[in-house]
């Protein structure tokens, strides 16, 4: 197809948009609606242009290029047209800072900070200088403002965390709504009403949390104006650099971009164009990862714990400390727990460090129980994240996608909204669940029985539920299912059993399956070390085999055990129990470049961003400043690089007899007593072994660690509100936590997310009865 | 209103499970239930498959919806040219402030609820109020407030 615009003469293969062909062609249409991943709109009117023989001025992202067309895209009559767009634009939009005669030295003095009225002011934009409108006013040259001002004075939106919202500085592009819609799939977003009432947000007046939102960010990230802004970097101002790094808070180990200013991290973004990228991301790569390595509860200094309490000493007295400590404790008899999150380097000197150093079998990290062993073990088979695109039908169990995995999430909306059919077991009502064909949510006790009767049908075509025979057949018929396995199975009661029925479930209908963990490096650090179950290494330590603890960002305790000797390496200060002999600081994801081994199997490699905290170190520098001497010799260490040692197969612990089955409590019958089922989950959101949802207050505030999570018509029927106190009782046990309002699970559940990692019932799930706490 | 949510739920499972009946299902529940209530809105986007932002979304694009439950009665004031001239704005104000209620909400006894509408097709009866199907003609805040006491 060949077409002219503006005089040059342009042949195309695909058929495409006025707009996307003058672009390809670097022929540039101002727009502030138009979006490459998303469908055309038409709404800001700027990208008009004139089509010989055609009357007026159609809108250049929604006409379709066609053979012979005569195009010309910036005429007087045009831009005569746009200037008269952006004043219509700038009269909903508070603009008197564009137009401010101080406007240029502002931005360095701030000299004029009230140079304008508060109702009418810029005072609520961000101050990242990143304003497509404010670009286009400048390109245009507009210095005057023709039109009367129309101040909407809607409240600024800052009751969600992570973004605040300023809707007077809409301009209803619609790229919120549209990115919420089409490419998250989440359509969280809306325009409600119409007309000049027209709002965005979410059905009636509900925040974001309550509408079950994700906080991906992507409505944040293609804001043309300050609109929507992050909370965290608000004010920081605008960003040095724009560098692509990883992320390291899952399994799935996104690419991310990551913003600097100062030597400090200011923010993350998908990776691509500013305002073009996508929502890749889930919230903790978008938001928390900032936060979490700026955290202001660091280790700045060594400590050193003398008799009368902890001073702080230099680095070479701390090192000579643990050498001192090291050289006195026979081998043997060290306990090294490492964290799952550190980078492959970190990971390779730490085993390196506990074999030849510490000389000591006992490696492990507290992660590493015989559940996630056998989660991993099962998760050997997995395939990769493409094999979506190709599914025949996608069955998960037991995901919480809601604030995790958004590359999976996407995947399986992707998938489903094209038809694929999608069965999802388990209560937690996540991002995905609006595309399954059938949620199971099951009693207790009677998940397995709905994985059992798929086995049955399976084997026998047997099966007296119309729904799971649906399942079970898809499954059988198409040959490309794909089972999602999440987490949350390793907090059930008979989860180890279940995993094994799923295998089977795998194993009979062909099925790939895909397992996703909420550890950063986890599969490079299995494949780096070889380490021994976390039970194991408990019983030694209990049986008084253990002289030292060595901890390398892990917290296996909160108090300290019965040892003679602890050291502590981590970014973030210890638990106030553990009392360490010496405290390392060192530093973070961010503060020194690494490598990360995925869940896919590839090395992903990203550079030091930011500079460290205090005086902390990285852990390569620190093992090897204690390797330094002449016991400890510093030639050898390490020998191998990283790229031999990872020999491509990672080494799993073997679990001893018997400890397969993780708690196999037997599940109540109901009662009319207890009429609520309890789901409870260990932490499913950690870094370094801290509890993302405690250590971030944002993130707190979804998730909820600690609180019980109810659905409003139960609250109702309970009596209670957001934060209040109730009482949860099951026949054998009492338990007090706050409560937290939430549609994520089905009414006739409650739902609990631990703070320090362990169970509260011993059964999971389990019948409870919820009160009113009155204090 | 429970039994009439209730009957509401089971009519709509005979609609098909598709975009399209989104908007036939959200007028059945109006008349049904008087309004679009959360509930209603949770209710439809989980049968549909839709988010509950849709499904508001597209239903407080037409002003046929209201969200706001109705009262026992319902006074439409008429802000048509012909009542704004002759003072349908000062009824309105009375409703207002001796209803203490506001246009598109209802009383706090649920007894009235106030709307103001753009006309109401009987010009030469101007001013018009209409409560329920009754069309009052020629009215002033005397007549109004009389009015009010047939209606409990």
């Amino acid at each position: 197809m060949n077409l002219t615009i503006d005089n040059q003469k342009i042949e195309i293969s695909r058929p495409s948009t006025i707009l996307d062909v003058a672009g390809q062609h670097g022929i540039d249409i101002p727009s502030l609606c138009a979006h490459p991943e998303l469908t055309p709109y038409g709404g800001c009117r700027l990208c008009v242009v004139e089509i010989e023989g055609r009357n007026g001025y159609p809108t250049s992202c929604t006409t379709l290029a066609e053979e012979g067309m005569i195009v010309r895209t910036n005429t007087n009559v045009l831009q005569e047209i746009r200037r008269e767009v952006i004043q219509l634009i700038l009269s909903e939009h508070p603009a008197a800072c564009l137009m401010c005669e101080d406007v240029e030295g502002c931005h360095v003095f701030q000299g004029t900070i009230r140079k304008v009225g508060i109702t009418t002011g810029c005072r609520w934009c961000p101050k990242d200088q990143d304003c497509e409108l404010q670009r286009i006013v400048e390109q245009f040259g507009i210095h005057d403002l023709t039109l009367p001002g129309l101040y909407r004075d809607l409240p600024l939106e800052k009751y969600d965390p992570f973004f605040d919202r300023d809707y007077n500085l809409c301009i209803y592009c619609g790229r919120c709504v549209r990115i919420c819609t089409e490419y998250r799939k989440s359509s969280i977003l809306s325009l409600r009403q119409r007309g000049k009432l027209t709002t965005i947000g979410p059905a009636f007046d509900e925040t974001h949390v309550d509408a079950n939102c994700e906080f991906c960010g992507a409505c944040v990230s293609v804001c043309p104006t300050g609109a929507m802004s992050e909370k965290s970097r608000k004010w920081w101002g605008k960003p040095e650099r724009m560098e692509p790094s990883v992320c390291p808070l899952c399994s799935l180990n996104c690419d991310i971009q990551v913003l600097t200013l100062n030597e400090k991290i200011v923010g993350t973004l998908p990776p691509g164009k500013a305002h073009e990228s996508g929502g890749d991301l889930c919230v903790k790569g978008r938001f928390c990862l900032s936060e979490l390595v700026n955290r202001t509860e660091r280790i700045l200094e060594p400590e050193f714990r003398y008799p009368e309490g902890y001073g702080i000493v230099s680095w070479d007295f701390a090192l000579e400390k643990v050498r001192e400590i090291i050289q006195v404790v026979p081998a043997h008899r060290a306990a090294l727990f490492i964290s799952p999150d550190l980078t492959l380097e970190e990971l390779y000197t730490a085993g390196f460090f506990g074999r030849n150093v510490l000389e000591t079998d006992e490696i492990t990290s507290s992660c590493l129980d015989a559940g996630l062993i056998a989660y991993l073990k099962l998760a050997e088979e997995s395939v990769s994240l493409k094999e979506f695109e190709k599914a025949g039908t996608i069955f998960s169990a037991f995901l919480n996608g809601n604030y995790n995995y958004a590359p999976l999430t996407l995947a399986i909306k992707s998938s489903a909204g094209e038809g694929v059919p999608y069965y999802q077991l388990g209560w937690i009502a996540d991002t995905t669940s609006r595309f399954a064909r059938h949620r199971f949510i099951p009693k207790p006790g009677e998940a397995e029985s709905y994985l059992g009767e798929i086995i049955s049908f399976l084997k026998n075509g047997k099966c007296n539920s119309p729904e799971i025979s649906e399942l079970a057949g898809s499954l059988k018929k198409e040959k490309r299912g794909i089972i999602v396995v999440g987490t949350q199975i390793l907090s059930l009661s008979n989860g180890c059993v279940m995993l094994d029925k799923i295998r089977q479930i795998a194993t009979l209908t062909k099925s790939g399956l895909y397992m996703p963990n909420p550890y950063g490096n986890l599969y490079g650090m299995l494949s780096l070390i070889r380490m021994k179950p976390v039970e194991e290494v408990l019983q030694q330590i209990r049986e008084g085999r253990i002289d030292l603890l060595y901890v390398v960002g892990d917290v296996p305790f909160t108090e300290r055990p019965d040892v003679k000797y602890v050291i502590y390496q981590n970014a973030f200060p210890p638990p106030k129990g553990l009392n360490p002999d010496v405290a390392l600081p060192t530093t973070l994801w961010g503060e020194t470049g690494g490598s990360i081994r995925t869940d896919s199997g590839t090395i992903k490699r990203f550079k030091s961003h930011a500079v460290s905290h205090g005086y902390a170190r990285p852990h390569i520098e620190v093992f090897s400043g204690i390797a330094g001497t002449k016991k400890i010799p510093k030639a050898g260490f390490p020998q191998k690089t990283i790229r031999e040692a990872l020999s491509g197969a990672i080494s799993l612990p073997a679990t001893g007899p018997g400890k397969q089955a993780l708690s196999a409590g037997k599940s109540p019958a109901p009662d009319r007593k207890f009429p609520y089922v309890l789901i409870q989950e260990k932490n499913p959101h950690t870094y370094s072994n801290l509890n993302l949802g405690v250590a971030i207050s944002a993130f707190g505030e979804l998730v909820m660690p600690g609180h019980l999570i109810l659905h409003p018509m139960d609250a109702g029927k309970v009596g209670v509100k957001q934060g209040d106190p109730v009482i949860l009782h099951t026949p054998a046990k009492k338990l007090r936590c706050k409560a937290a309002i939430r549609k994520i699970i089905p009414p006739g559940t409650v739902y609990l997310t631990s703070v320090n990692g362990e169970l509260e019932f011993e059964n999971n799930p389990c019948y409870v009865t919820i009160k009113r706490d009155h204090v | 209103m429970e039994k009439r949510f209730a009957s509401f739920t089971e009519e709509m499972y005979t609609y098909p499970r598709e975009e399209g009946s989104l908007i036939p299902l959200l007028q059945k529940a109006q008349s049904a239930c008087g309004y679009i209530s959360p509930a209603i809105v949770e209710t439809l986007a989980d049968y549909l498959q839709l988010t509950e932002s849709e499904v508001f979304g597209v239903a407080s694009f037409y002003s046929q919806f209201r969200f706001t439950e109705p009262g026992r009665h319902s006074i439409s004031v008429c802000l048509g040219t012909a009542c704004h001239v002759v003072g349908g704005g000062t009824l309105l104000e009375t409703c207002e402030r001796d209803l203490e209620v506001k246009p598109g909400e209802c009383t706090s006894d649920k007894r009235f609820d106030l709307n103001r509408v753009a006309c109401l097709g009987c010009c030469a009866l101007a001013p018009v109020v209409k409560i329920d199907d009754d069309i009052h003609s020629k009215v002033n805040i005397i007549k109004l407030k009389e009015m009010w006491s047939n209606y409990e």
